[in-house]
């Protein structure tokens, strides 16, 4: 690890040096790739992390990025994985955060700290099945309301499973 | 670049301080009772002015919005699913239909992120032919959208001047690249093809004639008392708001805050020329039309000065052959460029295993896009972080405590388009 810190630039060093000194083992991992810095955080660990992440006096990262899931098929434990991007608005640096789920496993909302986390985690829970514990909404966003299946599941074919044909079973339903 | 104050009909605008501006914001909340009953209201998604395919139910009470339920992915194509079957190069054409408007920029966006997760150059007339570009986009997008959010307010005559004058852009993106809406014309390390033959004069002189034509929109614009009374003051959102609900783009420069990602981490060649950041204070509709109208004219400029300090030099990277397209010339008399060819299009670049985030501004905002690599030549996750997706999702902040009959005007004012917010 210490070998990549040293790609980072020296604020986003001091970030790593802020995050490891409060929080340390509790974090389970960091990695560097083209200077950007992203911590591996424990479901339970991330309201606190990234309340400790958004405050002035904190880190200083008052914009959420992106949030948004991904599906590893081949890890056997912890399959899904969210990945939160931060910004920071003064100096324009970015932090990810990433929080690695077991199937069937809760995470809690961000849409307390940062409202623009709300249809984030709505997309990440249609498309991924990872559900957000105290989300105000958690609602269907780009599907039709009686799709079925999380889509971006690797295991979610490509031409979908009603494609193809017009549907009929729905007469008279809608 | 004169007329923005100094026109007889215009209200006195001073600077607002943020203080002020959360003041207004929340006088104009204060309209809001709670204690009677609401009528709901279904806009769109066949609504004419909803700009696209954007449904929001609205509740009032009397004339004033309290609550808005916005609806979206009417338009949704699943492009984050085919980027998972497709490779690198083969998922370019696709970012086109995200934002159709500006799809040169959605190119440049995408192809930014793979260069960076690759770690490849690209050369340096190919970067100022992305610049170009960008810009260009820009133009014909704001021109459009100028166009449309003049309309919104009843004037349907300048509709028609707008594109009159976007089909200069238009005729400059045929000649470039063959198509006037899906460019697909950036390439992983460069862009598809040389600037054509007379290209330049063309763009030098329709650059150079646009500032007047945009002098003239200006005085059919900011002398209409219907426009200023109906966009001053109207829609405010702060830049506190901004940055919790992520509206990037004009939007948050309309509110005091200078924040470009073509000044802030420059890309292309946008360090190497010269042009300020449009910024107004006043954070209403019609700071956010002051600064796209602004960004055009910065837009000329960039142009113009690109077009002059145009580098001689390849179009597209040739020193990383196992990751881009060879120039489509060689390829017809090179046998090795004709393998590079045929290897790049059925196998796909090499890729190291890593994530990368993106960022570039496209007309619209910030355009950003998040790849994961597992070291094939196919994506194991693409997120495009597209900037209508979180300006829709703001606007129900946005309308909240407004008339009912400037909700198409502040939703125009942000400038949507659906097809980037769906995916």
């Amino acid at each position: 690890m210490d070998s990549t810190v040293e790609q980072i630039s020296d604020a986003l060093k001091s970030v790593f040096g802020k995050l490891e000194e409060k929080f340390g083992a509790r974090l389970l991992g960091s990695s560097v790739f083209r200077g950007e810095l992203t911590f591996l955080v424990a479901p339970e660990d991330l309201v606190e992390v990234a309340t400790y992440c958004k405050a002035p006096e904190g880190l200083g990262f008052d914009r959420l990025e992106f949030l948004t899931g991904n599906h590893y098929p081949e890890r056997i434990e912890q399959p899904f994985e969210v990945a939160v991007q931060l910004t920071s608005m003064a100096t324009n640096d970015r932090l990810r955060l990433k929080v690695p789920l077991k199937e069937g496993q809760k995470m809690p909302t961000l849409s307390s700290l940062w409202p623009a986390a709300n249809w984030c985690e709505r997309e990440t829970w249609e498309m991924y099945g990872i559900e957000f514990e105290g989300h105000p909404n958690l609602i269907r966003l780009l599907t039709d309301a009686d799709f079925e299946g999380h889509p971006l599941r690797k295991d979610f074919p490509v031409r979908g499973l009603v494609g193809g044909r017009i549907r009929t079973d729905l007469k008279g339903k809608i | 670049m004169a007329g923005h104050e100094s026109h007889p009909t215009a209200p006195p605008k001073p600077r607002a301080t943020p203080e002020e501006m959360r003041e207004r914001k929340r006088l104009s909340r204060q309209r809001v009772s709670d204690d009677s009953e609401f009528i709901t209201v279904s806009m769109g998604p066949q609504h004419p002015s909803t700009h696209g395919v954007y449904q929001a139910v609205v509740d009032l009470d009397g004339e004033i919005v309290v609550n808005t339920r916005p609806n979206i992915g009417n338009l949704h194509r699943g492009v984050e699913k085919l980027a998972e079957v497709k490779s690198y190069h083969r998922f370019l054409p696709l970012t086109d239909r995200l934002d159709y408007i500006s799809s040169f920029a959605m190119n440049h966006a995408y192809a930014e992120a793979v260069e960076k997760l690759m770690d490849i150059e690209v050369p340096r007339r190919a970067r100022y032919i992305r610049t170009i570009g960008d810009e260009l986009c820009r133009l014909s997008n704001h021109l459009l959208w100028l166009g449309v959010h003049v309309m919104d307010f009843g004037a349907q005559t300048f509709f028609l001047i707008c594109f009159r004058d976007r089909e200069y852009v238009m005729d400059l993106w045929e000649m470039l690249c063959g198509a006037r809406l899906t460019h697909s014309y950036a390439r992983i390390g460069g862009v598809a093809a040389d600037l054509p033959d007379g290209w330049v004069e063309k763009c030098r002189a329709a650059m150079e004639f646009m500032p007047r034509r945009l002098a003239e929109y200006q005085r059919l614009v900011e002398k209409n008392r219907i426009f200023l009374k109906r966009t001053v003051g109207i829609g405010i959102f702060t830049r506190e708001d901004c940055v919790a609900w992520r509206v990037t783009g004009p939007s948050l420069r309309a509110t005091g805050m200078e924040r470009d990602l073509r000044k802030t981490e420059p890309y292309a060649a946008y360090d190497e020329v010269d042009f300020d950041v449009a910024v107004e204070y006043d954070a209403d509709v019609y700071s956010r039309y002051l600064v796209r109208m602004k960004e055009m004219y910065e837009s000329c400029r960039i142009i113009l000065q690109c077009l002059d300090q145009l580098p001689e030099g390849d179009y597209i990277n040739q020193d990383a052959p196992s990751q881009t397209f060879p120039r489509k010339k060689q390829v017809m008399r090179d046998s090795a460029a004709m393998v590079q060819d045929f290897m790049q299009t059925f196998r796909g670049p090499k890729v190291p295993k890593g994530e990368v985030y993106k960022a570039i501004e496209v007309p619209k905002g910030e355009m950003g896009v998040y790849i994961v690599s597992d070291g094939s030549s196919i994506p194991q996750r693409l997120h495009l972080v597209t900037p209508t997706f979180y300006h829709c999702q703001a606007t129900p902040a946005l309308f909240e405590g407004e008339m009912i009959s400037d909700v198409v005007g502040i939703f125009g004012s942000v400038d949507i388009v659906l097809g980037d917010s769906d995916r």
